[in-house]
């Protein structure tokens, strides 16, 4: 590929790491479950976008794999479980938090500049040339940070799923920043595990709601010392 | 030869959790299990005295890899397994029995026992880091529904902290591993190698120090928390507490050494690449404050099993304390006390279950007078509890009095001392709590009769190799624990 188009890509994989961060704050910044979901399915549309990009710019094909599978499970069968979740159970669908909206997003704001400093000191400590794509691990390290943040201020089980969903997405995109993704077959068995988890936590979450009438975690407070 | 017993390691607990999902008649899934666990059992020790002649063992792909360190933990392991199959089978019986566990519950927990040794057996011998990853969050997931078996309040609770926590951990760590793979990517090509233990190994020296280690950070957060060492290990408490006492067992003598045989791992590719003092400082560190951790716990404790749970933190925390020490003779320490908390913890939780069996209750308050409900079991505890807080002649007194004479002959004399201080308080803690379940009388009156023969015989044989590992040790362990010394070494 020449240099032009290969500019054209790396300004497209820019665009939307970009994308996928927007998509986060807005998932910090929604007060229903179900834009929960769906903003979660957008950032991993846009998750495997960005793997579509870097297959035809830098030639790795191997990746072609990951990024049908990021859309095949995280946009679109992830999505749909959690949902059929949500609208089989009869419980109040707004998000409880334990910090509000502005706060959460000046905070999450101070997470991106430590995320953008952290990736740099990595990439600084690297005596070898990085990939091309080094760029976005700025946004993937702080997607890690807001998705733990959302785990531990959202209330709802559903929300702590998306959290580490955020994460998980977070730590895909990476590995597609720095090693242009992991071999195949580790990709493939990490897509399965995560699909695994998601639809055991989502048994749990009926079991929670038929225990305790209820899927804010605050009612998961029985086992203390 | 080496690609069969890879196959035997792995096929055998794959076929059993295959076979438990086509059957459903309560004798062929018990027969299934123990055969399973028992032949895996079996096949681990083939590979130990493999592993003796030849170091190391792969697959033609270099997918699988096993040396002395792999052949060990998978040893322990396997064995745990082989005695928590047979013990689950009488304690199913009764559970039936008292219409605590109807048909399909029975099969859920075959199946997931089954699936459960395999995942295990999947981190311990894979060669891929990646692999290894993908190991270790199915053990989370085999577990998932174990830890929720009794479907009370608490237990699904516990199984949800626990699938949350791990697998926040564990992204962590994928994190590490992904940080690991780049630093080795101007020494190798990217490639499927590139992530192989064994390769990394062999170009350690010019992986790039300044990212491994931020990559160690990562692996020891994510592993630490699998493996419950404070302050990451606030799922342990509940998950050991709720689960049922066989697959605690399990957890804590089989799951705790496969994410401590992860760290192991990456510490010596650390120690190797980097050299100096920074991950044995971080393992010393971790070590002294899971000690520190489980003391408070231990001494206000209400639940016998979740005083075991702090007492796995606390022992976690001696492993990797040990490890830290980095000598020769801290690594024999580290070693041979992974044998030993993984005898006594699988003592103790049986124990457990025989008392909590007796009262219908896992309250420590609510149980008193044990020696005269049950003689047997109540022996055990009391003499089991005496083993795991290290006091002669039993094994774990022989590993600890090791691991501090290590501290003090490498200088190490303030976490050493600390070391001691910490053991003691936990021995206090642990006598008052159980001569109060021992002795006295029990009330209300609780009708005598203790768990079944093959489960009283099980337990025995696991008190006489503690008794025996603190008397002397054969020379065949001294053999394997030596050969996996050499790959701590690195």
């Amino acid at each position: 590929m020449d240099s032009t188009n290969l500019q054209t890509v790396g300004l497209l994989i820019d665009i939307f790491a970009a994308a996928i961060l927007v998509t986060a704050f807005l998932v910090v910044s929604s007060r229903s479950l179900v834009f929960y979901i769906r903003l979660f399915a957008l950032q991993s549309f846009f998750l495997g976008i960005v793997a579509f990009l870097v297959v035809l710019g830098y030639g790795e094909t191997h990746i072609l794999i990951a990024a049908v599978l990021t859309i095949a499970v995280k946009a679109i069968a992830i999505p749909f479980v959690l949902s059929r979740v949500i609208d089989r159970i009869n419980v109040h669908k707004e998000v409880d938090f334990s910090i509000n909206i502005t706060v959460s997003l000046l905070l999450c704001g101070g997470m991106v500049i430590l995320a953008d400093s952290v990736a740099h000191s990595i990439l600084d400590a690297q005596r070898a040339d990085a990939p091309a794509v080094s760029r976005v691990l700025s946004v993937s390290i702080a997607m890690m940070l807001i998705g733990l943040f959302i785990m531990t201020t959202r209330k709802k089980a559903i929300t702590q799923i998306v959290g580490l969903l955020t994460m998980e997405n977070g730590v895909f995109l990476s590995g597609l920043s720095i090693t242009y993704g992991m071999p195949l077959i580790v990709e493939v068995g990490i897509f399965f595990d995560i699909l695994v988890a998601v639809l055991i936590l989502g048994v749990f979450i009926f079991r929670i709601n038929k225990t305790f009438e209820s899927i804010s975690i605050d009612s998961l407070r029985s086992l203390r010392e | 030869m080496s690609t069969i017993l890879f196959a035997l390691l792995l096929g055998l607990p794959a076929t059993g959790t295959v076979l438990c999902a086509v059957f459903h008649s309560r004798r062929v899934l018990e027969t299934i299990t123990v055969a399973g666990a028992g032949l895996t059992f079996l096949s681990a020790l083939w590979l130990v005295t493999t592993v003796m002649q030849v170091r190391a063992l792969s697959t033609p792909q270099e997918w699988w890899y096993a040396d002395g360190l792999s052949a060990y933990v998978a040893a322990v392991v396997s064995g745990s397994a082989l005695v928590v199959a047979l013990y689950s089978t009488g304690y199913l019986r009764r559970q039936v029995r008292h219409r605590h566990v109807d048909g399909r519950q029975l099969w859920l927990y075959y199946l997931l026992l089954n699936a459960f040794l395999f995942t295990m057996m999947v981190v311990l011998l894979s060669n891929n880091l990646g692999v290894l990853w993908i190991g270790s969050e199915a053990t989370t997931l085999a577990t998932a529904f174990l830890v929720a078996f009794y479907e009370r309040e608490g237990s699904i609770e516990a199984a949800w902290k626990y699938v949350i926590i791990c697998s926040v951990g564990i992204a962590l760590a994928l994190f590490g591993i992904i940080l690991t793979y780049f630093s080795a990517l101007h020494v190798v090509p990217a490639s499927g190698n590139a992530l192989n233990w064994s390769s990394l190994m062999l170009v350690a020296k010019g992986l790039d120090p300044g990212v491994l280690k931020l990559a160690f950070i990562f692996v020891l957060v994510g592993f630490g928390t699998k493996a419950g060492l404070a302050p990451m290990h606030t799922w342990k408490p509940d998950a050991y507490g709720e689960a049922p006492a066989p697959i605690s067992a399990l957890m804590a003598a089989g799951l705790v050494n496969v994410a401590l045989y992860s760290l192991m791992r990456f510490y010596i590719l650390v120690n190797k690449a980097v050299g100096g003092s920074f991950a044995s400082t971080l393992f010393i560190i971790f070590g002294l404050v899971s000690m520190a951790v489980a003391v408070p716990f231990i001494l206000i404790q209400r639940d016998f099993k979740r005083l075991l749970a702090y007492s796995s933190v606390e022992h976690v925390g001696i492993i990797v304390f040990a490890l830290g020490l980095a000598t020769p003779l801290a690594y024999f320490g580290a070693l041979l006390h992974l044998l030993n908390n993984a005898i006594a913890k699988t003592l103790l939780f049986l124990t457990a279950s025989n008392v909590r069996m007796a009262y219908n209750s896992k309250i420590m308050r609510r149980v008193t007078g044990a020696i005269k409900v049950i003689p047997v079991s109540a022996t055990f505890l009391l003499v089991g509890v005496f083993a795991i807080t290290g006091s002669p002649p039993f094994g774990l007194f022989v590993s600890e009095f090791t691991i501090v004479s290590a501290g003090f002959a490498g200088g190490n004399v303030v976490p050493a001392v600390l070391f001691i201080g910490f053991n003691a308080a936990i021995f206090a803690g642990f006598i008052y709590y159980t001569s109060r379940m021992v002795f006295g009388e029990p009330h209300p009156p609780v009708k005598r009769g203790d768990a079944d023969t093959l489960s009283l015989l099980l337990l025995g044989v696991l008190l006489a190799a503690l008794l025996m590992l603190g008397v002397f040790i054969p020379s065949s362990l001294q053999e394997c624990i030596e050969n996996a010394l050499t790959v701590l070494k690195g």
